[in-house]
């Protein structure tokens, strides 16, 4: 592990420095008093430093190892690439490499839990064994979190097996130059990024650069180029990274926020019930739309807004509008669920209420929200996406899901199909693994599904009557 | 049957006399408080005074919906008294809140009907044994993985059953496992809320022998919660006899069986199916269903279906199929001003429109039939069915109320001492102005 962890540090450590510590940063010294906010930024800017120091060690990863940006010599082969190769080949190597990385690492995970409960754990049995078992024998639940992990791979290590870099396609076209191989001139020629980009865009029918395929600047492009000729796959992969944190974080807080409540109203029922039925009703009668519109134009200046380029503000606002319908959908099972005398037993003798509905009812209600949940998650992105087409919340240049099908819709009957196409497929993939890992998952947390029942009832029958 | 016979002779030494919990004049009310609609609370519990002894086995018996089970859950402190207090080991627990209450929850455990529900589907069996030495913090993980590994034994299951899910069980079995969870703690006192009913009856004799045996074990108490009366002759030392949130009867199991005194219990008992089906017998079958809880009779509960009731004076000697149609008749009625209480009703009398139509005439006839009704007695059932004819049911009931009622519509009975067993009874036959029940029922013709 001590290996797998040093190769990737660099990596994983970008990683976590990309997210977005340094507003919060900023703001705690902001509130507080001047010498000892002087001197926790200090020590911040310390580990800010220290922080970008380990993430640019040089790992087995890095996008330098195995470059793809190179261009046409004179007289056939290629210079500035992985030993030589087409861009393409080194790319595929590179992505693959990330790949291998990545299962190596899960399997590693995998087996390391494993020995330590065989060999190691003082407790010979858990109940977390059997779940995990559970989720092992479900096929359909490993399909998704097979999904889920690729797509999370992806916009983990985004900036290792995008073709190109943020910086370079994306943010500041017009400040990098690249080399390339001018046909018509014979020789290499250099030019900035910027106008390689002008030229390379996808626009349908005068001028289209789809799946695998290389523009005239020698740049390869796996699922083509964007309207304004920025690479498509280094979209879509930054784009993961915002759409899945929206998505997630979304639901995370729409899911919390419901089954908090669900489990409340169930335990203490009537007034508190009312209260959170009115408190929904209220909710609910906000127009969503208008509300999200006004509070980020509202907060457009505030510290909060900037917080992963408005993705945060956007997810934050999309669970606290989401809760209601999750929680009208699970508030019916979870009052079912505490009228079992088992929660009654519980009070006997003496439990806490708190700890009642999370050992004897939540596990139910889960099971239920989660399906909610899965379902809802899909919308989260695309609602991001819609609201990134009215210009609010996840604004450009930052690449985010929704906002790249927006503009491809237009061209979906074109040669350019793969603007809109690949992005909403990916979507589509994504939501598909979620719904299928809340499947594996509420299964595995139910016994009753377990696959050697009728073992178990021939093991448990041998007891007194 | 031999079965339980086994177990009754096993249990009847062990009581010490010695008073664990003492119950004064105890109520539990529903809904009196903060409900939208009003109206009055449902009085589940309404007053029942009664001691349990330690080692004991006392049984609770009534129709369901009697509150029998709501008693249990307030001896248990999962309901709140309404009123009066439950003593247990002198202190009196309807005062007692957070750690305190924790404290004495060690003391007491339930056992509950359902097996289905009173355990976890979620958890492993183990688990559920443990979680109430879980929450006590009750000495170190390992002693209490090894305390549910005993506890299993105890109750008659396999160590290794520990690890299965109680839907992997049978009833009886699951029912054991509630039986080891509500052990766990070494209560002393076990409130079993109809804990076999739920069950086959072969499996129903174990869990009972399994419960006599734990009882002589552990010095347990018990609280036995019951409508299967069978159960409770065969387990119980003593029995309370529960109707409408009152205890009608309480006494020794014995006494009750063999001679009941109150009217409740004679028609209680009247409804066990005779082993004998040639012995023919005229039942004291009840009619109807009890009374809502929320508005219980005046006087004494039972008054509304007592085939033993009072009667006033001059119809002491009324034939018994006129006074029976009387009783009905009066029954309909107030189940018929009842409906007329409904907001539909009063909606609709409000528009106008024409009021549930009373077809008085069937009633009589359903009451009276045939029979010979002395012109006395017709005299108030005409001016009552004039009433009822100018819709005035209020006047109606009252008019039959005056000429027919008697003590038992008007005073809530003491619960009078009968015989010298200690035996109590909630009724105003027991005073001596009054034929007893026993001389009431020869007289009659009835037989139990
Ligand atoms: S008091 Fe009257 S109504 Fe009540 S049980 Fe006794 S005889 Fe019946």
């Amino acid at each position: 592990m001590a290996v797998l962890v040093i190769v990737e540090f660099g990596a994983l450590w970008g990683g976590i420095m990309a997210l977005p510590w340094d507003t919060p940063m900023g703001l705690l010294t902001g509130v507080l008093p001047g010498a000892i906010g002087g001197a926790v930024a200090g020590i911040a800017s310390v580990f800010a430093d220290a922080g970008a120091w380990l993430a640019d060690l040089p790992t087995l990863l890095s996008r330098e190892w195995i470059p793809n940006q190179g261009h046409r010599v004179p007289g056939g082969g290629w210079e500035g690439t992985f030993l030589g190769l087409e861009p393409a080949y080194a790319w595929v190597i590179r992505v693959a490499v990330v790949y291998a990385y990545a299962m190596f690492t899960f399997y590693w995970v995998w087996r390391g839990y494993m020995v330590f409960r065989r060999h190691y754990r003082y407790a010979d049995w858990t109940p977390a064994d059997d779940m995990i078992d559970r989720f092992r024998g479900h096929n359909w639940g490993k399909f998704g979190l097979v999904l889920v992990m690729a797509f999370v791979v992806m916009a983990m290590f985004a900036p290792t097996i995008s073709p190109t870099t943020q910086e370079q396609n994306i943010m500041d076209p017009y400040s990098h130059n690249i080399e390339y191989y001018n046909d018509d001139a014979g020789q290499v020629m250099e030019t900035s990024v910027g106008q390689a980009n002008l030229l390379s865009s996808s626009k349908g029918v005068q001028r289209n650069f789809g799946l695998w395929s290389y523009d005239e600047y020698d740049r390869f492009h796996p699922t083509g180029t964007f309207t304004n000729g920025k690479d498509m796959f280094t979209l879509t992969a930054y784009g993961a990274r915002i759409s899945l944190f929206i998505g997630v974080f979304a639901s995370a807080l729409a899911g919390g926020i419901a089954l908090s409540l669900a489990l409340l109203t169930a335990y203490y029922k009537g007034i508190v019930d009312l209260a959170t039925v009115v408190a929904s009703d209220a909710f609910m009668a906000m127009p969503r739309l208008l509300v999200l519109i006004m509070l980020v134009t509202v907060l457009a200046d505030h510290w909060v807004a900037n917080i992963y380029s408005g993705g945060f503000i956007i997810a934050f606002l999309f669970g606290i509008w989401g809760w209601m319908g999750l929680w009208r959908a699970v508030r019916g099972p979870a009052f079912q669920i505490v009228e079992n005398e088992w929660v009654m037993a519980s009070k006997g003798f003496g439990e806490r209420p708190w700890r009642i509905v999370k050992k004897h009812v939540a596990p139910y209600v889960i099971g239920y929200l989660l399906i909610y949940l899965s379902m809802s998650l899909g919308g989260y992105i695309i609602g991001a996406a819609g609201l990134a087409f009215l210009g609010l919340g996840v604004t450009a240049p930052t690449p985010e899901m929704g906002r790249l099908i927006a503009a491809g819709q237009s061209l979906v009957t074109t040669q350019s199909w793969h603007i809109s196409i690949i992005p909403g497929l990916m979507i589509s993939a994504l939501v598909l693994g979620f719904n299928a890992l809340g499947d594996g998952i509420r299964d595995a947390i139910d016994p009753k599904t377990g696959g050697d029942d009728a073992a178990g009832e021939a093991a448990a029958a041998g007891g007194g009557g | 049957m031999s079965l339980y016979q086994e177990s009754r002779d096993g249990v009847v030494a062990e009581p010490t006399g010695e008073v664990l919990v003492e119950v004064d004049d105890l109520k539990t009310y529903y809904g009196s408080e903060g409900g939208l609609l009003g109206g009055n609370p449902v009085k589940a519990v309404d007053g029942v005074s009664f001691d349990i002894h330690r080692g004991e086995t006392l049984g609770l018996v009534g129709e369901s919906g009697c509150g029998k089970s709501t008693l249990g859950r307030t001896l248990m402190q999962l309901e709140s008294a309404t009123a009066g207090e439950v003593r247990y080991d002198g202190t009196d627990i309807t005062t007692l809140s957070g750690k305190e209450l924790k404290e004495w929850r060690q003391n007491v455990q339930m056992v509950f009907q359902d097996p289905d529900g009173s355990l976890n589907d979620r958890m492993t069996v183990g688990e559920i044994i443990k979680e109430p030495l879980n929450v006590h913090n009750w000495k170190t993980p390992t002693e209490r993985r090894q305390r549910a590994r005993e506890l299993l034994d105890i109750v008659g299951l396999k160590e290794d059953h520990y690890y299965r899910y109680p839907f992997q069980f049978s009833g009886g079995q699951r029912q054991r496992v509630g039986i080891a969870r509500a052990l766990a703690l070494e209560p002393d006192f076990l409130v079993l809320d109809e804990p076999v009913s739920a069950l086959d009856v072969s499996v129903q004799a174990k869990i009972l022998n399994l419960l006599n045996d734990l009882q002589e074990e552990f010095g347990l108490t018990y609280l036995i919660i019951a409508h299967d009366l069978s159960v409770v002759e065969h387990i119980c030392d003593r029995v309370a006899v529960m109707y409408l949130g009152n205890i009608m009867e309480l006494g020794p199991t014995d006494a009750i069986f063999d001679e009941p005194a109150n009217p409740y219990t004679n028609s209680l008992l009247s409804a066990i199916p005779e082993p004998d089906p040639t012995l023919e017998k005229s039942r004291m079958t009840l009619r109807g269903t009890p009374p809502s809880p929320r508005d219980p009779p005046s006087g004494c509960v039972f008054s509304t279906r007592c085939p033993l009731k009072i009667r006033p004076e001059q119809y002491e000697d009324l034939d018994d199929d006129v006074w029976e149609g009387i009783e009905i008749f009066r029954a309909v009625l107030r189940d018929r001003g009842d409906l007329s209480k409904s907001v539909r009703q009063r909606l609709r009398d409000l528009l106008g429109l024409e009021t549930r139509g009373m077809d008085i005439e069937e009633v009589l006839e359903e009451s009276f039939g045939e029979l010979d009704v002395p012109s006395d007695v017709q005299q108030h059932i005409d001016s009552a069915v004039e009433h009822v004819r100018r819709d005035d049911l209020q006047s109606a009931q009252e008019e039959l109320e005056t000429e027919f009622g008697s003590v038992c519509e008007q005073e809530v009975p003491e619960n009078l001492p009968v015989g010298d067993t200690g035996r109590t009874s909630h009724c105003h036959r027991h005073r001596d102005e009054h034929e007893g029940t026993l001389d009431y029922i020869e007289s009659h013709g009835y037989e139990r």
